[in-house]
Formats: structure tokens, C-alpha cells, sequence
């Protein structure tokens, strides 16, 4: 008879191999970032600091709002807001919601307290436009409403406001290179600064399912119905020669620059070049550029506005599908020696065989503020 | 906002789990999310799937179908239903036009697109789509290499320039690639946008060779008894009772000897060898052939029987120890034809198929070999303790449970809470034991 201690292992070694060594299965995948929610406990003073933000404009006023807010976080919260600049975190951007695409970095709405919502919004308010309805900072917001929406209809929680993020790549300053960065599913915002001036306000990604109206805070929020009435408008005023000039043989099921499509700007431009046109259809090509450029805040607005209008004349316009972009997989270009945006009516995604519209903003030769 | 957060948190801990589950089972899917992670894109994309032979590459092209309409022009997705029927003739010939393969010097292989079917697939972004499924089959010209050519494929990236193909590796006997495996991304088609051209794919696979093939089937037979949790537990439940005799009261008695247990371990390991190699091989090239359902049916019975065998001897008389060579044996059968259908699957030619079976069985045998050497020297030693009827009666009823729940999944096509344990965490057996025990 051996000893009970030999018997013991034994038995342990039929045991693992009748079911299995389980201590490697126990690990659980890693689930995103849990939301510890953060008391406000220094957050009385944020009113205060940001009201010391009012007498400053410009650049200064965005890197006092933007120290307004990181004082209204601790320090593990600010280690997740900010990292050293660098190419490579800047062009963590996506169209996809966090739960397809989960390469953003930057503190999520999610993680933070009502007083430093405050303070965020107060930051964002200097980024973006304020008072327009679904325009600058109202259609950030109309993006938020309508990613609640498809999170409580269908979509899930991988929807909905909490899932998006900020971040500071680079350390706010009036000097130094550094870019806010604030994105989620269908929406990114990406200003870079250099040596104390705006060096670049794109890759800027808009988009929004459902396209209607969405009801919230007792209005209706439709961020991108402009946008899409504008190019409709570009399209529908050209004659029926242009329009022969403009329409690509190629059909678009998205745009062609989305996220990762970085430096890759199409050698020849496609359509019809805006010089040729009347200059009613000029302005029409302009009120569709102004529709992005101007969700900035005017200062920035007015000098990147200045640079694509004198460029206008050299600007090509280009669609595929239906002039009045009405229906799946319609698409618009307006494609100059620097402006670059697209705009695709696609399939629904949360709201089946409804198409809803994507978008992107680049600049050919800003994307990144040069870097 | 941050309490609803924290108040999904568990709810989606757990959703993740249960997606980390499926996702063990069904490569498939978790294939497709790498093909999202990769193009970042809304719209499914296309697949190519190639199946690379000596002489021949056969290639499962996969296009959804709504992507499909916008480059073919027909309403192949707003009326899917009996689309073979109704648009075969032009379905295959837009594909002959727009799937072309070539030697680098230009000399065209010879493509032909077999069969088409349309099947539901479905991604994590998109949820559930149609997909069309074209099997073409690429032939080099006499005496170029199957495995270097110009792959010239622009179906529906011709015209929606916004699409992409995925092609892939799903089988390559001679350079050791099982379809079982994530198939290896060999490239991905879609537009240039700087220089507005689809440039043509360079497929430049690295040498195969006959020992690689053997060499990966000989590794797939020892996984598959690693990971085939069914296979596992009916050989060691049938050793459980190998050490003990059989008393007055035909009930298992004591410890019968290290001769005698070696004898019975030889006689039914012996016998389960000779059936399923025989089957195996019959299987294999066709001669017998079984729908895969009732032998799946028929595995988890042989379980339950050898749990029982386990519990009592099975049969009266003295003459239990020597039955349960037969029942080794008849129950070897079964397992083999299971082993088969692996192989058949494959749909390999005769040469591979030939050295695939001698591969693969080697792989099965050494496999057994490994976990008798492991386990059974255990059971030896415990057979001789008062300890030993708890562990029989309890590895039996175990292994008992496991079958009942495997006739029921298998009969009724759907898997129970036991099952899909099973299937979380049996396959760590093999990973798992090897280092815990050394």
C-alpha cells in the first residue's frame, strides 16, 4: 500500500485531466475600463476657474479651459486624458463605436462627474461653434442624443453618450505641439496646436444614425440634415451637362478617406471643377464647405474659410448616384488643392434599410497640422 | 451618464464572457471580426478563401450580396430568393470576367466557376446578411508552380471602389495549413485610391513539401484526441475498471495485479486501436460512409456504456473482462468513422489523403499513448486503495453526465448548459494538464 500522500496526487492528476486545469480558464477578457465614477470633490471651484477663461480669447482661452478641466479631475483622471504627442495616438480615430473599435485612447464621457461635464462643455464651447441648431457644438450634441438613441433601441450599450472620448495628446500650451481629441462612434473632432497657433483642425469625422430627428431635452436634435440638404442643393443647381462632368462611374458604400486612410488623397482629382461654374454655384459649393469649417469656433473658422475660398476656383465637385442624395450609397466630393470632404448616404446599420450618412473632412495638406 | 455606465458594467463583463465562449467554437465568426478590425468599415466585405492543392487551387469566394447589387446591376439582394435559378448563367459569367489568376510571366490559368449557392452569414457590425458563395477553381497552365501567381480579382471592386476582398489561406496541405485553423490573411484587394487602380494581388505561398503535410496531420491527429473531449472520456472511463477483478457478486472487486492490469489495458487499448484505424481508413477513402449526425450519436452512447461498464460490469460471468475487448473494439468503430469524416472533409487527393490517414492515426496512437502513460500508473495506485470505489463511482457518473447531455445536444441540434461547459473548458485539457503535471 502506498502512501496516501502518492494516492493524493494521483487523484489529482486524473482530477486535472478529467476536468481540465482550470486556473488559466478562469482569467475573464479584460472588459473596457470599468467607469469608476468620480465624485466631485474638487469640483466647486470649476465655475470659478472657468469663468477666470472669459477675459482671454483664442488659443489662450481654449488652454485655460482646457487646464480648467483637467483641474477638475484627479490624477488618475488626467493620466488617462493626456499623453505625449505622438502621430501614432493621433490617428487613433474611428467611425465604429468603442465595442468595434477599441484603439481610443483619452478619458470617456462615462468617467466623469457632473461638474466636470460642466467643465468639459465649457472646453468644448471654445473649440466649437456655439448658438447655431445642429451646427458646432449643438451638432456634437445632436450626436450624443442620437447614440443614446440607438443605445436604448437596438444597438446596446457599446451606443450611447458614456462611450466617447477625450484626450489631450500632448500637453495643452500656448506654445508647445499638441492636439484635442474628442471622438466616438460617428464623430471625431481633432484640432492641432503649434507654437502658438491652430496648425490643423482635421481628420474631423461626421456622421450620424438615425438620420431623422431624434427627441431630446424637448427638442428635436438632426445633426447632419444640413449637410446633406447642402450637397444636395451643390448637386441640383448644376446643369444637366455638369452633372454629366461631376457624376463619378464608381459607387461609394462609404467614403473613400475614412479612418486609417491617412496621406492617401486620390493624385487626380475627379468632376467638375467649381472655376467653371456660375458664381450662384460657387456659393452653393461654399455654403457646404461652410457647414464644417464653421462648427469651429469663428476665429479658427474665418482664417481656415478664408484659405478654401481663395482656393475655391480650383476645387473639384464629383457624385455618384442621385444628384438630390436621397438614397443608399449616394455620394458627394468636394475635393480642392486643400479642402477634402465626402459625404455618403449608406446602408443603416441599428436602424435596418434606412440609409444614414457618413462624412469626413480632411485637409490635404493640414490632416494632423502638418505632422 | 456614469451610473448608467457602472450599472452595464457586470451585465457587459458577462456578455464579453459569453462572446469569448462562442468565439472558441466559432472560428468563423471571430474570423470575420478580424476582417472588421482590418478594414474599419461599415459595409461587409468580400472573402476569398483558398483551398491550395497540388495541381489546382480551389477557391471559396464569398460576396455579400448587397454589395453585389451595386457592382452587377441586378436586384440580386432586393430579391434574393431562387437568385441561382433565375441569374446563374450571368452570375458566372461576371465572375469568369472579373476573377483571372496568372503566372508571373503573363500566362493565364485556367478559372472555372462551379457551383453557386447563397447562404446567411453574418458580422459583428452588420448583424445577419447574404452572402453569394461561388466554388472556382484556379488551374496554373502545365508545369507552373501552384503556389506563385498573379491574382487579378476586382469583382465588385471594379465598380464600388469603396469595397474590399480578404483573401486568405483556409487550406494547404503541403505547407501545413488545416482548414480548422484561422486562415492566414494572404492580402487584401481594394482600391489604390492615391493612384485610383486595384493592383492585381501577388500570391507567393512558402514552399510546401510532403513532410510538412504528413508532419501537420500526425500534430491534427494528437490535437484531435487532445481536444476531442468525447474521444478522451470514453478512453479513460474504459480503463477506470481496467485494474479491478470481477468478484463472486459480478461486481468490480479488488486490485487484480499490475500484470493483470497491464494485460487489460494492453487488450482494450489494443482493440480500440484496431477499429477506429479500420474505420479510419475505410471511412477515409470512401468506402463506408456515414452521415456524421448518428455517429456524433453514437460516440456519446459508447461514453455512457463504458460509464456504466465502469459502475458494473457489464456482462455476467467471468466473461465481462474479455467483452470489453469487443466492446473496445466495436466502439473503435465508431470513433474511427468520426475520424474519417475529419479527413473526408478535407476533400484531399489521393496521394496527401493517403499519407493524411497514416498522419493523422499516428498522431491519434501517440496521443492515447501520452495520456495512458500519464493516467494510468495513477489508476493503479489508487486501485489499490478503499479511496478507489469513490473515484470510479464518481469519474463514471461524471462521464455519465457528459454523455447523457451529448445525445441529447446531438439528437436535438442544440446545445445544453453541460455542453457548453464542456466546450469552454475541455479544450484546455491538453494546454492546461501538460504543464500542471510537469
Amino acid at each position: 500500500m502506498k502512501s496516501i500522500a502518492i494516492a493524493g496526487s494521483c487523484l489529482l492528476v486524473l482530477f486535472l485531466l478529467v476536468l481540465g486545469c482550470n486556473k488559466s480558464t478562469d482569467t475573464p477578457v479584460t472588459p473596457t475600463p470599468s467607469t469608476t465614477a468620480t465624485t466631485g470633490g474638487s469640483t466647486t471651484t470649476t465655475t470659478g476657474v472657468a469663468s477666470s477663461c472669459t477675459g482671454v480669447t483664442g488659443l489662450a482661452k481654449v488652454v485655460c479651459l482646457a487646464e480648467a478641466f483637467k483641474a477638475t479631475l484627479t490624477s488618475t483622471q488626467v493620466a488617462t486624458l493626456q499623453v505625449a504627442y505622438s502621430k501614432t495616438d493621433a490617428t487613433k480615430w474611428s467611425n465604429l463605436p468603442d465595442g468595434l473599435y477599441n484603439g481610443r485612447i483619452g478619458i470617456k464621457l462615462s468617467a466623469l462627474s457632473a461638474a466636470q461635464l460642466t467643465a468639459f462643455y465649457g472646453l468644448m464651447g471654445a473649440v466649437l461653434a456655439q448658438g447655431t441648431t445642429n451646427e458646432g457644438l449643438d451638432e456634437l450634441e445632436g450626436n450624443l442624443v442620437a447614440d443614446d438613441y440607438l443605445g436604448a433601441n437596438g444597438g446596446g450599450s457599446t451606443y450611447s453618450r458614456g462611450n466617447y472620448h477625450l484626450a489631450f495628446i500632448g500637453t495643452p500650451s500656448t506654445t508647445g505641439l499638441w492636439e484635442i481629441q474628442f471622438g466616438g462612434h460617428h464623430y471625431t473632432v481633432a484640432n492641432t496646436y503649434n507654437g502658438g497657433k491652430i496648425t490643423g483642425v482635421t481628420p474631423s469625422f461626421r456622421a450620424v444614425e438615425p438620420a431623422t430627428a431624434v427627441t431630446a431635452n424637448s427638442r428635436t436634435y438632426q445633426p447632419m440634415e444640413q449637410e446633406r440638404l447642402a450637397f444636395a442643393a451643390m448637386l441640383t443647381a448644376l446643369s444637366s451637362a455638369e452633372q454629366a462632368t461631376a457624376k463619378t462611374t464608381s459607387s461609394f458604400n462609404d467614403v473613400l478617406l475614412g479612418p486609417g486612410k491617412d496621406g492617401q488623397f486620390p493624385a487626380t482629382r475627379v468632376g467638375i471643377k467649381v472655376g467653371d461654374l456660375t458664381a450662384a454655384k460657387k456659393a452653393l459649393v461654399l455654403d457646404a464647405i461652410k457647414l464644417y469649417v464653421n462648427d469651429l469656433d469663428a476665429e479658427t473658422a474665418a482664417t481656415v474659410l478664408a484659405k478654401y475660398t481663395a482656393e475655391l476656383d480650383n476645387t473639384y465637385i464629383a457624385y455618384s448616384g442621385n444628384a438630390g442624395i436621397t438614397a443608399q450609397n449616394d455620394y458627394a466630393r468636394i475635393d480642392g488643392p486643400s479642402v477634402w470632404i465626402e459625404f455618403s448616404y449608406q446602408g443603416g446599420i441599428v436602424v435596418r434599410n434606412t440609409p444614414h450618412p457618413h462624412s469626413v473632412w480632411r485637409d490635404r495638406t493640414s490632416d494632423y497640422g502638418g505632422n | 451618464m456614469a451610473a448608467i455606465d457602472s450599472g452595464t458594467a457586470k451585465k457587459r463583463l458577462l456578455r464579453i464572457r459569453w462572446a469569448t465562449r462562442l468565439l472558441a467554437t466559432l472560428l468563423i465568426i471571430s474570423f470575420t471580426l478580424a476582417v472588421n478590425r482590418l478594414s474599419a468599415h461599415p459595409m461587409p466585405n468580400s472573402v476569398v478563401l483558398l483551398r491550395v492543392h497540388a495541381d489546382r487551387i480551389e477557391a471559396d469566394v464569398q460576396i455579400p450580396l448587397g454589395e453585389l447589387q451595386s457592382a452587377f446591376g441586378h436586384a440580386v439582394n432586393d430579391s434574393s430568393a431562387g437568385l441561382i435559378n433565375r441569374l446563374g448563367p450571368q452570375l458566372r459569367a461576371y465572375l469568369q470576367q472579373h476573377i483571372r489568376a496568372e503566372r508571373s510571366d503573363g500566362r493565364p490559368w485556367h478559372v472555372v466557376v462551379a457551383a453557386l449557392s447563397v447562404q446567411e452569414t453574418q458580422n459583428a457590425l452588420n448583424g445577419v446578411y447574404r452572402e453569394l458563395v461561388a466554388e472556382v477553381r484556379l488551374v496554373p497552365p502545365t508545369g507552373a508552380d501552384v503556389r506563385r501567381f498573379t491574382f487579378r480579382y476586382d469583382a465588385v471592386v471594379h465598380q464600388v471602389v469603396t469595397h474590399s476582398v480578404l483573401v486568405s489561406v483556409k487550406q494547404d496541405w503541403a505547407g501545413g495549413v488545416l482548414p480548422e485553423a484561422v486562415p492566414a490573411n494572404v492580402g487584401i484587394i481594394a482600391l489604390d485610391i492615391p493612384s485610383n487602380t486595384i493592383r492585381p494581388l501577388i500570391i507567393d505561398l512558402k514552399t510546401g513539401s510532403v513532410w510538412t503535410g504528413f508532419r501537420t496531420m500526425v500534430n491534427f491527429g494528437m490535437r484531435h484526441i487532445a481536444e476531442g473531449t468525447d474521444h478522451l472520456l470514453f478512453l479513460l472511463v474504459l480503463l477506470l475498471p481496467a485494474p479491478l477483478r470481477v468478484n463472486q457478486k459480478q461486481r468490480w472487486g479488488p486490485f487484480g495485479g499490475i500484470r493483470y492490469s497491464l494485460i487489460r489495458l494492453l487488450r482494450i487499448v489494443t482493440a480500440f486501436t484496431l477499429g477506429h484505424s479500420l474505420t479510419l481508413l475505410a471511412g477515409a477513402l470512401n468506402w463506408v460512409r456515414l452521415p456524421g449526425q448518428p455517429v456524433e450519436i453514437l460516440i456519446a452512447v459508447s461514453i455512457l456504456v463504458s460509464a456504466l461498464h465502469a459502475v458494473r460490469p457489464l456482462f455476467a460471468g467471468q466473461g465481462a473482462v474479455g467483452r470489453e475487448g469487443w466492446i473496445a473494439a466495436g466502439f473503435g468503430l465508431v470513433h474511427g468513422l468520426a475520424f474519417a469524416n475529419t479527413l473526408t472533409n478535407l476533400q484531399l487527393d489521393a496521394g496527401p489523403m493517403a499519407l493524411s490517414i497514416l498522419g493523422f492515426n499516428v498522431g491519434i496512437e501517440l496521443m492515447q499513448l501520452f495520456i495512458i502513460t500519464l493516467v494510468f500508473p495513477g489508476l493503479i495506485l489508487l486501485s489499490r486503495t478503499p479511496a478507489y470505489r469513490v473515484i470510479r463511482l464518481a469519474g463514471a457518473m461524471l462521464a455519465a453526465i457528459a454523455a447523457v447531455a451529448w445525445v441529447f445536444e446531438r439528437v436535438s441540434g442544440e446545445a445544453n448548459w453541460v455542453t457548453m461547459w464542456l466546450i469552454t473548458y475541455a479544450p484546455e485539457i491538453p494546454s492546461a494538464t501538460v504543464p500542471c503535471v510537469s
